[in-house]
């Protein structure tokens, strides 16, 4: 049923890096969790809608405001990046080739 | 006076007001029992002394002065750690959220403050809440108080142990699948899971945003209502709460005209003896009370642990994809973009999260949503439509809230489908959107059996009031 191509391109999907080791456990761990969910096959859903996310009776939206960001807070945010040049978030390059 | 931290939070609260014991005594005792169990058993992952000591010294100076905020002025607590608190460490037991400080309070959090509560600091869970045991932690495995070689259940094992060894007067957990009710039954404490949309998740580390729930862990029913009292409500930082209406207790004296549905697709195989026994002899307890006691059918209910983990996993590979090493939380150097999300998340993020994102984005993918994805969100609606048949002719569902007690750390590891099957019986609660229950109903060979009590949308008062009626009996 699953293949390692299939987990392969999951775990590129999800952007999540596995080990060598890793792929042919997981590829049991999985055959295996969907030999059971295998099971809702058998249920007949023939017109049954599927169920609605979130509960009907979810509220409207609310307004859209600017609400001002209080300065501890905002100490605490950049706090926790990563990297940092200053107030900015220092992040990878996303173009690693960037047009000229 | 000793052993504060062993009343009720009831108890505790009374005795507050009438001016016996203070909250820093309370909170001293509380502290004390962290200090002398958790190297052991590995229920906190952080304990703020000092804060709690100011929090504790700042409830009896109102009390003083003002008299009590709330019900839970002076009480302490613990928090597991997937709740945000501002300026405090949350990892969600993951390396990925080692160092990180959260930078606000979950509603929950804000509600509790504004209640004048203590806290003592956050406790150990399953990474990103995903385990049935508190074996997946990056921070190492919470203990059974009972027996150190067991596991307390999960995932939110620490919050469980907290108030079963009397660290704290109760706790805050959060149940997707089973995640506050299991381990309340595997420790013989009340756990209890809200209606969903009853209490606010803003704040609350999402793993599957259609199934979590905040509830409460606690010594009693009514320890658990007071609990509940301060927590839920319509939040406009959470469109999925709704206002179900104003929850009155509703305790009751006897439970005549109170039918209970013991339903036939829970009680076949796969239920140890001894548990069967315990939850057979508590129905006939709530029997001797005055309730009814009927068999319902409750079809397609025994798929419900299938839909779980399609449409569960489908929305951890979401919600876990913010945890990319980017704007907080760890990262791994890499050269380029691509690998810094893959080593990131490959190093830093467990097995079961690994697992469940893998699961997830599998089914959600093209060729296979489906097969799976939709497949389980049309069995779910025929498995809502059969409680909802069901609490046509009962009030509340009993079955036992595990299939057996308290399993050894490391039993479960090599099969994950083994560990999964422990929420068999809880599982259904989330995947319908209701309030359940975990009430303790005995023992088997010196470890405790829960009974299980699942009620009608947004009737947490019957709910809790058959469970209460049920624990005055025992």
């Amino acid at each position: 049923m699953i293949t390692r191509e299939d987990i392969q391109r999951s775990a590129y999907l999800a952007r999540l890096g596995l080990r060598e080791e890793e792929i042919e456990k997981t590829e049991k761990e999985l055959e295996n969790i969907l030999g059971y969910i295998d099971r809702l096959q058998k249920v007949d859903t023939t017109n049954v809608p599927e169920t609605s996310s979130p509960p009907a009776e979810a509220s409207a939206f609310r307004s859209d405001e600017v609400i001002a960001c209080p300065p501890e807070d905002r100490e605490l945010i950049l706090k926790n990046f990563p990297a940092r040049q200053g107030d900015l978030l220092k992040v990878p390059a996303v173009f690693e080739r960037p047009k000229k | 006076m000793n052993h504060l931290n062993e009343l009720t939070l009831k108890e505790a609260r009374e005795q507050l007001d009438r001016g016996d014991i203070s909250s820093a005594e309370l909170t001293e005792q509380c502290l004390g029992q962290i200090t002398s169990l958790n190297t052991g058993l590995n229920a906190f992952l952080d304990v703020w002394v000092d804060d709690a000591r100011e929090a504790a010294k700042r409830s009896d100076e109102r009390r003083q002065a003002d008299g009590p905020l709330h019900a839970l002025d002076g009480i302490p607590l613990a928090i597991k750690d997937n709740m945000v608190i501002r300026g405090k460490r949350c990892t969600a037991g993951s390396r990925i959220l080692e160092n990180y400080i959260a930078v606000t309070n979950a509603t929950v959090i804000d509600k509790l403050e504004q209640a004048g509560a203590v806290f003592l600091g956050k406790t150990n869970l399953d990474e990103f809440a995903m385990g049935s045991s508190t074996e997946n932690s990056a921070y190492g495995p919470t203990r059974h108080p009972r027996d150190p070689e067991r596991v307390p259940g999960g995932s939110s094992g620490g919050s469980a142990v907290a108030v079963a060894t009397d660290m704290c007067m109760a706790a805050l957990g959060s149940d997707t699948g089973g995640s506050i009710r299991q381990p309340a039954a595997f420790c013989g404490i009340v756990g209890f899971k809200p209606t969903y949309g009853r209490v606010s998740r803003s704040g609350l580390i999402a793993m599957a945003s259609s199934f979590d729930q905040i509830g409460p862990f606690a010594k009693t029913v009514e320890d658990a209502a007071i609990m509940f009292d301060a927590i839920y409500g319509k939040d406009s930082k959470d469109q999925t709460t709704v206002d179900g209406g104003s929850f009155e207790t509703r305790w009751m004296k006897d439970l005549k005209g109170i039918r209970v549905g013991l339903p036939k697709q829970a009680w076949g195989e796969g239920i140890s003896k001894n548990v069967r026994e315990s939850v057979e002899q508590s129905a006939k307890v709530l029997e001797s009370l005055g309730a009814e006691i009927t068999e319902v059918d409750l079809p397609y209910s025994e798929e419900a642990l299938a839909v779980y983990y399609v449409v569960m996993p489908s929305e951890v590979s979401a919600n876990l994809s913010r945890f990319d090493g980017m704007r907080y939380g760890a990262r791994e150097h890499a050269s380029t973009l691509l690998e810094t999300y893959l080593e990131t998340r490959g190093e830093n993020l467990g097995p079961e999260p690994r697992r469940r994102i893998l699961l997830g984005t599998y089914a959600l993918s093209k060729g296979y949503y489906d097969a799976y994805y939709k497949k389980a969100k049309q069995v779910q609606t025929l498995i809502r439509n059969a409680y909802a048949g069901a609490f046509e002719s009962v009030d509340v569902l009993l079955t036992p809230t595990t299939p057996s007690t308290a399993f050894k750390i490391g039993e479960k590891n090599n099969d994950p489908l083994s560990m999964y099957l422990e929420d068999l019986f809880t599982v259904s609660a989330n995947v319908a959107g209701l309030p359940a229950i975990s009430v303790p109903c005995g023992e088997s060979i010196g470890l405790p059996v829960g009974m299980h009590l699942v009620g009608r949308a947004f009737d947490e008062a019957t709910l809790l009031g058959v469970a209460r009626a049920y624990e005055q009996a025992v």
